[in-house]
């Protein structure tokens, strides 16, 4: 494809909605100039007053763009899930309005570069190997990581407990007699009810009454189990008309 | 196909653009198709080939039944399992039957013939040896040796012109439709004396070519071929097809036969002159064929009288043919011909075994029954009600021939060619289908009539005998020449049965049974000479292997001073010795060689080779022993013959021993409960089985801390050391070993014996605390999610599998090695990504525990077809694969699991595997194979077996019998890329990956222990997965793990559609601008860029094949 005219110009290149696509390119040797490391787009609020840097005060990199900030995790780096290779959003958080307004006028023609010597960016088998040494880790620092945690584990359930406590003490008549009426008093200390119970106390149920019943005593009784009797195979007849129609239309009856 | 496997694995190629658009084309059609069809549901299936549930609504479920409707009804409840059989089988039937419009066309082409044929004109008397009356264009097919005998000969019209065989009596079914016609040679042209000297079979060959001459003169008659009758040369055919367009649809086969009365041929043409008659011995194989000229007519009458009784008996012998059919034998010389069957079966109504009044189901099943039962090599048959004085009694008989059944008239031998292994495969075959018709978990239908049994894809090993030229020197070797004789010079059938009782003798209870092909009848244009016996294609032999014995290199014989020690020596020749074993006992023995499972599955290859050479004089050279041609591409490592189950048992021991120092650990916080081994390896179907490894630390580096190794940049990438997966159940609440072990948060890596372990902990409650939520009413509710799913299937399913395959091993020796070929060739096809070992894993137990209509595969290389068999036949969308592991489910869980799949099919995987703790779910196959790589896999499975076949089958074939298991089409590659994880290249298709290249191993260097070798370090995989994170939205990417050199990418159809432009869709794409309209296209050329870059150090070149896309 060939780069389009905004390109090789010294402008920017804007394009609708208010975007400029910044060019990049990995390495200084690299010839394709349009790296999709690379497809930087911004889109500035540029408010403050505009001075020529590029300072830069964080960089924040997420998997899809949103406004969301990801809720800070406190786990440990041991125990935060691996995260998705691939393609990141960055949010780049300039120190000055104005660094925008500077990135949004990057002449066109001019491509960043991603790898320098000076800030060489690790690919392929180097990568690899530093994160293989990085994934070593030492037992001890691991253990403290997992005794911190639950230390705070057991913390937290002292506190509920605490909690609780309280909250049975005030069931308790105050001194004036009075006793505060609340709906989850009963509720906390009652079993919670799961699902299963419940089908298994049904099942139970009707399992009982299926004892109690007799069969084919009364001639209704019998008539209605062949009736059903001659229902099943009817049914079943009808399953196999149609499966013999799917076979017959695989043309599944040729023996050779 | 072959211009499709190109497409698919070039790297960066939109070949499978169309085919994966026509998928989803076809699947569009289909969508619409089911929308469609689901209102007219009722008028009947029509194009769509789905099963959905039967919806009936209460009234028709209910209705007060029909007198007519009941009775139906009853008899399919009552004969059958289901009505289903009953009515698959009356499909069968409507599918073989000869229609209308054959008929006719029979009926007028016989007319036609019978007309031309009355119409011969009388020729002079000639001299028997002058041919010169005969045209050039019509040869005489008879080998005239010697060329001059006395005698006269003339060509006269036939006395009469008859139809015999199965049209007449309504048994002709198709395929193959052939009719025959008894022409008979008017008596003026035979001679009462002409039995002497072979001048009857000579007068016969020369009336057939006089007919021959006088039809190729007529439009009426298209070609012309000669034949003969069960490979008999003495008993030549004239086959005759219609002119035109109808000339594959049926053949007519002439037979010239002499008149009853003229000449009943004395018992002592056997061998005509030449020899001195040999006693007692009734109706040899010479005097069958004589007979066998005479009776045709006679067995007619018999048979058409029984078959007017009994209504079902055409469908009944119908439905055995193509039982018969399907197994190969009912076809060559010495097979159980639709002859032999029609007269088994008139002979159980004769005898009353069965009544007049059974279906043709029933028919089958008690012939079947019948022939499972009833061993005619040892008790024979006879329909002769009450034969004359002069017919030899059922004794003489089988002094005579290996297999006994008489005809009506007591004097013929139906069985007279058939060998004893041929009846017993019969027998075999018979007993098999009882079992699977009984078998209320299987389809008896397919398995009995529907799916074929070639010889190849049915027996453990194969071998064939290539010179077949040989094996007349075997017959002067057996002194075989009076049986040569009888034989009217066939060498090959002269020879068989001693081989086949040689072999058996020597293979004893090594095989369960031994078979071979049924030569073919050879068929040769009429201008031309007969073919010669050494050119029929080479005779192939099965054997079913006995696993318990198959492998053992012991053969031991009685002791030195028995009587039958002599015996012995002479069987085994110079390999028999004397040997003195442990329990004192001083015996002949043979001992054959092998050190590793490989070599000793080999072990009946040296018994056969050895045996034929040291008896028979047919040399190593003409046999050609197919039963572990395959197994090299699963050897590990270059000296050792071994092909990794010795690897593979090491590993399970070194476990073992792991196993029980975990469960003596103390101080644990925990109790352990349980330890389940969760890896492949673990159950003997690795491909290549973790082996130890001893590391030259120079090539390391290290890290600082704690000393474990790491990969070093500029040292070539180390050995790959698979982590066998170890799962540690503990309780609910709750010595010191040297081993270097790492721990990390999910697992820990413990290194044991050159092996590296990985131990995960797990609670098995886990997956259901997971499950856990609590409604805002306060109930506790379980509810699924991919979280606990995962967990499951890594804490519950997968150790549950290993140890339940780890026991399929140790019934089914063969099963590791059938597992590893699969996955190879799965690797080797780029399609292991697809399908995961666990599932290959599973596929191939399901042929060891379902193998109807087989016996469970007996070497790796059977396994490997049946499995290649199983993936092109079976029919995912509308039937499950039901493995029944363990054995744990039943009948009912069967129709459980079927119900529950057609009610559901829609949601569920489109490759859905059913085991006995996952009935619903078919969790393996949750994620993949997607519809379009199942439909690949289909495809590549169907036309690989094709072509292995073909290999394994015929030696002339050019190519290796490995290609199957070479990468597909244009992958080539001249030197490998990096050093690549896993295993080394298919034996000749390539240079080996380097990272096998010495040095990478330490020679003789001790080992330090405490430094952690590098674990599961895949760079491949690595980067594979960093592929398809960044790009897997534009393209596949595929690999084969077992020793490619190659990642092949392949672009999604629509992945270079242009799409709106948005924020969150700006991966790999580039912006166009059109006007006001921002349009985002993949950015092929930094893809390109990014691919070499994100492999840097690994990737030689990225070569994109740029037939039908650009960058």
């Amino acid at each position: 494809m060939a780069p389009s005219k905004a390109k090789r110009s010294r402008e920017p290149c804007v394009i609708p909605g208010g975007f400029t696509v910044l060019p990049l390119k990995f390495s200084t040797d690299s010839d394709v100039v349009c790296d999709q490391h690379s497809t930087i787009l911004l889109r500035g609020g540029g408010e403050g007053p505009v001075l020529a840097v590029w300072a830069i005060q964080s960089v924040e990199l997420r998997e899809r763009p949103g406004t969301a900030e990801p809720a800070e995790s406190k786990l440990s780096r041991y125990f935060t899930p691996a995260q998705k290779e691939g393609f990141k959003v960055g949010y780049i958080v300039f120190k000055n309005g104005s660094g925008v307004t500077a990135a949004k006028s990057h002449p066109a023609d001019a491509p960043l570069v991603v790898s320098t010597e000076q800030r060489p960016v690790r690919t392929g088998l180097k990568k690899w190997i530093h994160q293989y040494s990085n994934s070593l880790i030492q037992p001890d620092k691991l253990q403290a990581d997992v005794d911190r945690f639950m230390q705070e584990y057991d913390k937290k359930k002292e506190e509920s407990e605490q909690k609780k406590k309280e909250a049975e003490k005030q069931q308790e008549e105050d001194e004036e007699g009075w006793v505060k009426v609340t709906r989850g008093a009963r509720g906390s200390k009652a079993r919670p009810h799961s699902e299963a119970a419940n089908q298994k106390a049904l099942q139970r149920e009707s399992r009982k009454k299926k004892r109690k019943e007799l069969l084919n005593f009364y001639t209704w009784q019998h008539r209605n189990t062949q009736r059903e009797h001659i229902a099943e195979l009817r049914k079943k007849f009808e399953e196999d008309k149609q499966r013999i129609a799917v076979l017959r239309a695989q043309r599944k009856f040729k023996p050779y | 196909m072959k211009r499709k496997t190109n497409e698919m694995t070039v790297e960066s190629e939109r070949g499978m653009d169309e085919e994966e658009s026509s998928h989803g084309e076809g699947e569009e059609e289909e969508e619409e198709g089911r929308k469609g069809t689901k209102r007219s549901m009722k008028q009947g299936v029509s194009e769509d080939v789905v099963l959905r549930p039967v919806k009936m609504t209460r009234g028709e479920l209910y209705k007060p039944p029909t007198a007519e409707e009941l009775n139906q009804l009853k008899e399919a409840e009552n004969l059958f399992h289901c009505s289903l059989l009953k009515m698959q089988m009356e499909e069968l039937l409507k599918e073989v039957a000869l229609s209308e419009r054959r008929k006719r066309l029979v009926d007028s082409f016989v007319l036609k013939v019978t007309e031309l044929l009355h119409g011969v004109p009388e020729t002079d008397e000639v001299e028997l040896s002058d041919q010169s009356w005969l045209s050039e264009d019509v040869k005489v097919p008879f080998l005239l040796v010697p060329k001059a005998t006395k005698g006269k000969f003339h060509m006269a019209p036939p006395a009469s012109v008859s139809l015999i065989g199965s049209y007449p009596l309504g048994t002709c079914t198709k395929p193959r439709v052939s009719v025959d016609l008894a022409v008979t040679i008017p008596a003026g042209v035979l001679h009462p004396k002409d039995a002497l000297n072979q001048r009857y079979p000579r007068k016969r060959a020369l009336y057939l070519a006089g007919l021959a001459q006088h039809l190729s003169s007529s439009p009426d008659v298209g070609t012309m071929r000669y034949s003969c009758l069960h490979g008999n040369r003495l008993r030549p055919l004239l086959l005759l097809t219609p002119p035109g367009k109808d000339s594959g649809s049926l053949t007519l086969r002439v037979h010239a036969c002499p008149r009853r009365a003229s000449s009943r041929p004395a018992a002592s043409t056997r061998r005509g002159t030449t020899s001195a008659p040999t006693g007692t011995r009734a109706s040899p194989p010479g005097d069958s064929a004589l007979l066998g000229d005479l009776l045709p007519r006679v067995h007619l009458q018999f048979l058409s009288a029984v078959g007017a009784q009994c209504a079902a008996f055409a469908d009944g012998v119908a439905l055995l043919k193509v039982w018969l059919r399907q197994r190969e034998l009912d076809q060559g010389a010495g097979s159980f011909s639709g002859f032999v069957g029609s007269m088994l079966v008139a002979y159980l109504l004769t005898t009353h075994r069965v009544s007049n009044t059974m279906t043709a189901y029933q028919l089958l099943r008690n012939c079947l029954h019948f022939l499972a039962s009833t061993d005619l090599t040892e008790n024979g048959i006879s329909l002769a009600k009450n034969p004359d004085s002069t017919a030899p009694s059922l004794s003489e008989f089988h002094s005579a021939f290996p297999v006994v059944f008489v005809d009506p008239s007591g004097h013929l031998n139906l069985c007279a060619d058939m060998t004893a292994n041929t009846y017993k495969q019969v027998q075999h075959e018979a007993t098999l289908s009882l079992q699977f018709w009984d078998d209320p978990t299987l389809d008896g239908f397919q398995a009995l009539l529907m799916t074929p049994k070639p010889l190849i894809r049915t027996y453990d090993h194969l071998f064939q005998l290539c010179g077949l030229v040989k094996l007349q020197a075997s017959c002067k070797k057996l002194d075989l020449l009076n049986e040569l004789m009888d034989h009217s010079g066939n060498y090959v059938l002269t020879a068989l049965p001693f081989i086949l009782s040689l072999l058996q003798r020597g293979l004893g209870e090594r095989v369960f049974l031994l078979t071979h092909s049924l030569s073919p009848d050879p068929e040769w244009p009429v201008d031309s000479e007969p073919p010669k016996h050494k050119d029929q294609p080479p005779l192939s032999f099965g054997l079913l292997l006995n696993p318990e014995f198959a492998a053992s290199v012991l053969e031991k014989g009685p002791p030195a001073d028995s009587p039958k020690a002599v015996e012995f020596r002479q069987l085994w020749g110079s390999r028999s010795e004397l040997r003195r074993f442990q329990d004192g006992s001083i015996t002949e023995a043979v001992l054959w060689a092998g050190a590793s499972a490989y070599q000793k599955r080999l072990v009946p290859r040296d018994i056969i080779t050895h045996l034929l050479q040291l008896h028979a004089d047919i040399p190593e050279s003409s046999v050609r022993y197919t039963g572990g041609l395959l197994d090299d591409v699963i050897i590990r490592g270059r000296e050792a013959c071994s092909t990794g189950e010795e690897a593979s048992l090491k590993v399970v021991q070194s476990y073992d021993d792991l196993s029980r120092k975990l469960w003596q650990l103390e101080g644990l916080p925990l109790s352990i409960t349980a330890v389940q081994g969760a890896h492949p390896a673990l159950r003997y179907t690795q491909v290549f089985p973790p082996e130890p490894v001893k590391l030259d630390y120079s090539f390391f580096g290290r890290e600082k801390v704690s000393r474990a190794l790491v990969p070093s940049e500029d040292k070539p990438c180390p050995v790959y050391i698979t982590p066998v997966k170890v799962i540690c159940h503990m309780e609910g609440s709750g010595k010191q070993h040297r081993y270097t072990c790492h721990a990390r948060p999910a697992h820990l890596d413990v290194c044991k014996d050159g092996l590296v372990f990985r131990i995960q902990v797990a609670y098995h409650r886990e997956p259901q605390v997971l499950r856990e939520t609590i409604t805002p009413e306060g109930m506790l509710c379980y509810r699924d999610n991919p979280e606990a799913q995962a967990l499951e299937l890594e804490t519950v399913h997968r150790p549950y599998l290993t140890s339940t395959l780890h026991g399929l091993q140790q019934q089914h020796p063969s099963f590791g090695g059938a597992c590893r070929l699969a996955k190879r060739w799965l690797g080797s096809q780029l399609l292991s990504g697809d399908v995961s070992d666990d599932v290959a894993d599973l596929l191939v137990a399901s042929l060891f525990l379902q193998a109807a209509p087989f016996t469970p595969p007996g070497s790796p290389q059977l396994g490997l077809l049946r499995f290649l068999h199983l993936l092109s036949t079976f029919d995912w969308k509308n039937s499950p694969l039901v493995v029944n592991l363990n054995g744990q489910l039943t009948a009912p869980d069967y129709v459980e699991i079927k119900n529950d799949f057609i009610a559901s099919r829609e949601t569920l995987p489109v490759m859905f595997i059913a085991t006995p703790k996952d009935k619903k779910l078919s969790v393996w196959t949750k994620d993949s194979p997607s519809v379009q790589m199942l439909q690949r896999l289909t495809v590549v499975a169907a036309e690989s077996l094709r072509v292995l076949e073909a290999q394994l089958v015929d030696p002339s074939q050019p190519q290796d019998v490995r290609v199957a298991l070479r990468p597909p089409g244009r992958v080539r590659r001249p030197d490998p890329p990096q050093p690549q994880a896993g295993a080394p290249a298919v034996p000749g298709s390539g240079p080996a990956p380097r990272h096998l290249s010495p040095g990478r191993r330490a020679r003789g260097r001790r080992q330090r222990r405490g430094a952690l070798p590098v674990v599961d370090y895949d760079p491949v995989g690595r980067y594979l997965a960093e592929l398809k994170d960044s790009f897997g939205e534009l393209a596949l990417f595929f690999c084969d793990p077992y020793g490619g050199t190659v990642i092949a990418v392949l672009w999604k159809p629509q992945a270079f559609a242009p799409l709106p432009f948005k924020t969150s869709q700006m991966s790999a794409r580039r912006v166009e601008v059109t006007g006001e309209e921002a349009r985002t296209v993949p950015n092929v050329e930094a893809i390109l860029e990014d691919i070499r870059i994100l492999g840097e150090g690994l990737v030689k070149k990225v070569e994109p094949r740029t037939e039908r896309w650009v960058v």
